[in-house]
Formats: C-alpha cells, sequence, structure tokens
C-alpha cells in the first residue's frame, strides 16, 4: 500500500500577509515538510502541513517563538 | 492518523453545495460548513487546503460528471439534428436530476474561480464539440454563423425551459413543470431555425 503523509491542522493568529511571510521561510526550511498552506480567510486562520514525518511539537515550538498562537485542531 | 472517509466527504460536498446556492460566497465559510456537515474543521481541512481549494474541486467534479453525461451515446459524426437532440436530451437529464448542482456549477462559473475549473473539467470537450459543428456545416445541415450566435439558439431555449423548471414557474408567476412535448416543440423549432 501507498505510504500516506500526515496532515496536521492547526489553528493560529496568523492573519496577515507580513505575519505569512515571517513563517513561509521557517516552514519552507523545515526538511520534515511537504507542503503547507494556511487559510487566512478562515477566522481560525487554520494552517495545514502536509509531510511524512512532520511532528506536532515542533511546528507548535517553531511558531510559539515566533509569538504566534499555535493550537491543533482533532 | 485521521484518513479519508469517503462517506464524509460525500456529505461535504453535498453541503458545501446547498450552502453555496443558499449563501453565495459571501455566507459560504469552512467553519460553517464544518458545523453544517456535523464535523470539525479539522477534518475539512484534511480533505480541503481550504474554502478556494473546496470551492475549485467542486466546481471540477460537478464539471466532469456534467460533460460525462453530455458526451452519453453521442459522437461528433452524428447528423446534426440527431447530434443536438441527443445534446438535449443529455443535458436536460443532468441538469433535472441535479438541480442543485447545476445551480452551484453555475454560481462557481460566474465567479474568479471560473477559469481554473472549466480549464480542468472541460479538457476535449471543445474539440469535440466544434468538430460536431464543422461536420454539420460541411454536410450542409447547418447554416455557417458564429459560436456565440450557434450556442444562443441551439442551447438558449432549452437552458431558459430549465431555469422555469428549476424555479417552478415561469413568465406572470404561473406554476411550470419541464414536459417532454415542451422540450420536443422547442427542439423542432430550434432546428427549424439553425438548418
Amino acid at each position: 500500500m501507498e505510504r500516506q503523509p500526515r496532515i496536521l491542522i492547526f489553528k493560529t493568529n496568523i492573519q496577515t500577509r507580513e505575519q505569512k511571510r515571517a513563517i513561509a521561510s521557517l516552514l519552507n526550511s523545515q526538511v520534515s515538510i511537504e507542503s503547507w498552506t494556511i487559510d487566512q480567510e478562515d477566522e481560525d486562520c487554520v494552517l495545514r502541513i502536509v509531510g511524512f514525518a512532520v511532528d506536532k511539537g515542533e511546528i507548535i515550538d517553531l511558531l510559539k517563538k515566533q509569538h504566534f498562537d499555535c493550537i491543533e485542531l482533532h | 492518523m485521521r484518513t479519508r472517509d469517503n462517506t464524509k466527504e460525500l456529505l461535504v460536498k453535498e453541503v458545501a453545495c446547498e450552502i453555496l446556492v443558499q449563501e453565495g460566497f459571501q455566507g459560504f465559510s469552512m467553519n460553517k460548513l464544518a458545523r453544517a456537515c456535523g464535523i470539525s474543521v479539522a477534518t475539512l481541512y484534511i480533505y480541503y487546503q481550504d474554502k478556494d481549494d473546496l470551492i475549485r474541486k467542486l466546481g471540477i467534479e460537478i464539471g466532469k460528471a456534467y460533460y460525462t453525461e453530455m458526451m452519453k451515446d453521442f459522437s461528433p459524426d452524428m447528423s446534426f439534428k440527431e447530434g443536438l437532440r441527443k445534446q438535449w436530451e443529455n443535458r436536460s437529464r443532468f441538469a433535472v436530476n441535479n438541480p442543485i448542482k447545476v445551480k452551484c456549477h453555475e454560481i462557481i462559473r460566474t465567479s474568479s474561480h471560473n477559469d481554473y475549473v472549466m480549464r480542468e473539467s472541460m479538457v476535449d470537450l471543445k474539440s469535440i464539440f466544434g468538430l460536431f459543428i464543422r461536420n454539420a456545416v460541411e454536410r450542409n445541415e447547418l447554416k455557417p454563423m458564429s459560436r456565440e450566435v450557434f450556442w444562443s439558439i441551439a442551447y438558449g431555449p432549452l437552458y431558459a425551459l430549465l431555469r422555469f423548471h428549476h424555479e417552478g414557474k415561469s413568465i406572470g408567476n404561473v406554476e411550470y413543470k419541464l414536459s417532454q412535448k415542451d422540450l420536443n416543440e422547442a427542439f423542432d423549432l430550434v432546428i427549424k431555425a439553425l438548418c
């Protein structure tokens, strides 16, 4: 069976284009992340991370260091 | 790890269509959709990247289903009358059986997503219908005319009847239900006008 990547979903407060730009370079440099998107039109500014070896703790730490809220949604 | 659930995904598409038809783009949000489906927002984002991704995928899926139905038992080599009749049959069947999907597709087609959705879902359709028209003109079954005039006359009456049917009323608020008799009558007049 083909291996499926993990999809992690987070509620954030990344609301502006500048804030998105600020996290973009960080997320792009993570080798475990295959792709990511953020829905800034949604009230939860949902961050969606796709990757085979992504770790939710690492993502939360990464965003918290940049002073953003980041809560995993289930 | 969460995996995709086909039943849930079908429900999401169905409810998304209903919200778009009832409330348009302004009233549509991922949060509202999740609530209406009784699922978590996270589950919705497993399926789709964001609202735009969902709307585009929805448009492409409906478009492909519609175009598959259009091609049923149709060939560009058919005589013009036979081929156009088949198109009327296929298009009206899909529209009558899938009123919400058709309305939803219309809404998506009038949005900024239209170019992307059409490009992804139409694929071979343009060339097939182009060939059908060229064949008909070459066989002197159809007068040469612009695409716009052709479409307006060939399909305009069909879509007007379907609109009356979906609204349940025609001009002057008169109750209306599409009948085969009306379809036949309109089709015969279209053939007279085009051939």
